[in-house]
Formats: structure tokens, C-alpha cells, sequence
């Protein structure tokens, strides 16, 4: 589990108009689901979104990196 | 044919308006105690994103007065009050803010029990007849959605601590829970039963506080937390009687015994 700190780390999406995409505008940590939508509602308030999504990060699927040997490994 | 709206305070019936002015008077006052606490948490919190939510909140809070603060002006007979005047002697807030909440579980009953509690009072307004209220409500019930999602997280990770974290959030729980339950009246609804004969409020009293339990109780239950409550018969039946005796209908405060 990727987290800051102790807390699993979310990645935050959002949108301000209909048929824009959704763009990557940052994370936040939290404990759960919950409380990652609660952060990142207050945190992200610059633009009035019409749509904002969180995802915790380890739910990504990585498809392609730069990485060194290294860390392939260590993954 | 539907019940007319009441679109203007002038069309408000005037057995309406003492106790409309005194139900909004204490929901702003309470609204904008508590945004000044949640604000006095804002470089505080356990973490940096707490904190930012405090403030959030805190700004939805006080917005929220602002809002009901702009109602009562246009009631007759209602006292002056605004974000900017508002004297903290003859605040009708609850005990819980009267001083700043001294710790984070101190702020997350004040969010989870005051919090929700006034939004549910809210709720009852949604349909409201007296449309300056209904126009105004909905939104401020659609940014209390986050703050009931926050309260009912921070509790369950402060529960999750252990025992003795448990054992100060049931003191607290304690300590505000009287306050917090003769908040939505006595059984009929006490001064607030014109308002619902009105069409102004759906509903005071007793069935607001069941609403009120059938959230809360099961938080408690499945924080586990202790509280002074059981379900029976399809319905929330507290241990003890609520100090009615006590009760400051106006000021919607419990009188200390």
C-alpha cells in the first residue's frame, strides 16, 4: 500500500464543465474512502467542479514507467 | 389543489412569526458558534487534510449563519443580529461551544451530534410553505452531507484508538447529549407545533429526534461506543427521561440544574 505518512494516499480528479476530461488536480491522504472524498472536496475548492472523483492509489494499474532495474525489482 | 406557499414574511400567519424568529435565531447563533470552533482548529488538526476540513466546514458554518442571519432580517419583531454584531452573552448556543472545543474527539461529538442535529431540524424546513426559508435550506443541507460524512469517519478512526480514546468520546457524548436531544423540542414540538400546523416545518419534536437517533444510535453501536439508548418496538427509547423541567424554550438551551 502506497501511503504519506501512515495513511493510504488518493488521487484526486475533477472536471468544470460537461465533455471536458477528468484531470488529475492532486491527492490526499486519509484513512478510507470516506474521509479521502471529505478531503479532497475541501482542499481542491479553487473551481467550482462539476464533478470531482477520488482513487486510492493503489488501485491504480500501472501500464508504463521509466524505471530503473532497481526498483522494477523491488516492485 | 396544493396548500399556497406563504412567498413573503407579510403573508406569514403572526402566531408564526415568535417562534420562527426564535428557531432561527437559535439555529444561526449555533451554526456561527460552531463555525468559530471548527475555525479554531484549522492549523490543528491530527492532520494537515483534518485540518483543512475543519476550516471547510468552518466556512460552510459560517456562511450558513450568514444565510439564516439574512432571513431573520426580513421577520418582523426579529432581534438585530449579523455575522459582524453578534454579542457571544446573548448567543443562544448550546454549552458544548460556548468555549473552544478542547480537544479533536471534543470536535467531532460537536460534529457528529450538534452538527447533524441542527441539519436535521433543517431538513424538517426543505418543504417549508414559508418560502424564503425553503429557498434558502436545500443548499445548506447539501453541504451538510460532507460534514456528516466527516463527523461519522473521524469517529469510528478515533473509536478504532482504543479503550480509552473510547472512553473520552463517551464522556463527551455525555456531556452534550441532553442539550442535544431537548434541541428538537419536547414530544409535540413545544413552541416549534405552530410551525408545523403551518406547513413551515414538516415536523418537531419527537419524530425530528427519532430521525435524529436512527443515525446516530447505530454510529454509537457501531463504534462501540456506549449511550444511553436502545431500539425497541421500532423505535430509539433513551434510558432516561430528557430534563424538560430545565428546558429554555426560546434559547433552546437546558438550563444548568
Amino acid at each position: 500500500m502506497k501511503t504519506i505518512g501512515s495513511e493510504p494516499v488518493y488521487e484526486v480528479f475533477a472536471r468544470r464543465v460537461d465533455g471536458e476530461p477528468l484531470r488529475h488536480v492532486g491527492c490526499v491522504a486519509a484513512p478510507d474512502d470516506a474521509l479521502a472524498r471529505v478531503y479532497a472536496r475541501s482542499i481542491y475548492d479553487e473551481e467550482s467542479w462539476i464533478e470531482m472523483v477520488v482513487v486510492p492509489r493503489r488501485a491504480v494499474i500501472p501500464v508504463e514507467s521509466v524505471r530503473t532495474e532497481a526498483v522494477d525489482a523491488h516492485a | 389543489m396544493s396548500t399556497p406557499l406563504l412567498d413573503r414574511p407579510s403573508a406569514l400567519p403572526r402566531e408564526a412569526l415568535p417562534p420562527l424568529v426564535d428557531l432561527v435565531v437559535a439555529l444561526a447563533d449555533n451554526k456561527h458558534a460552531l463555525g468559530l470552533r471548527y475555525g479554531e482548529w484549522c492549523s490543528s488538526g491530527p492532520t494537515i487534510e483534518a485540518g483543512v476540513a475543519a476550516t471547510a466546514m468552518a466556512q460552510d458554518e459560517l456562511g450558513h449563519a450568514r444565510v439564516l442571519y439574512g432571513l431573520l432580517e426580513e421577520l418582523p419583531g426579529a432581534p438585530h443580529r449579523s455575522e459582524h454584531e453578534w454579542a457571544a452573552e446573548d448567543a443562544r448556543t448550546v454549552g458544548l461551544l460556548e468555549q473552544p472545543l478542547s480537544s479533536w474527539p471534543h470536535l467531532i461529538v460537536a460534529n457528529v451530534m450538534l452538527d447533524q442535529a441542527l441539519a436535521q431540524v433543517l431538513d424538517a424546513a426543505l418543504e417549508s410553505r414559508y418560502l424564503p426559508l425553503r429557498q434558502r435550506t436545500r443548499k445548506l443541507i447539501e453541504e451538510e452531507r460532507f460534514h456528516a460524512i466527516h463527523g461519522r469517519g473521524w469517529l469510528l478512526q478515533l473509536a478504532a484508538e482504543g479503550p480509552e480514546v473510547r472512553a473520552e468520546l463517551e464522556g463527551i457524548i455525555g456531556q452534550a447529549w441532553a442539550e442535544t436531544l431537548c434541541w428538537f423540542g419536547p414530544d409535540a414540538g413545544g413552541a416549534l407545533a405552530p410551525l408545523v400546523a403551518l406547513g413551515v416545518l414538516r415536523e418537531a419534536g419527537e419524530p425530528v429526534r427519532q430521525r435524529f437517533l436512527g443515525t446516530f444510535a447505530p454510529l454509537l453501536h457501531g463504534a462501540g461506543l456506549a449511550a444511553p439508548v436502545r431500539a425497541e418496538g421500532g423505535r430509539w427509547v433513551l434510558a432516561e427521561p430528557l430534563p424538560w423541567s430545565r428546558w429554555d424554550e426560546a434559547r433552546r438551551r437546558v438550563r444548568h440544574a
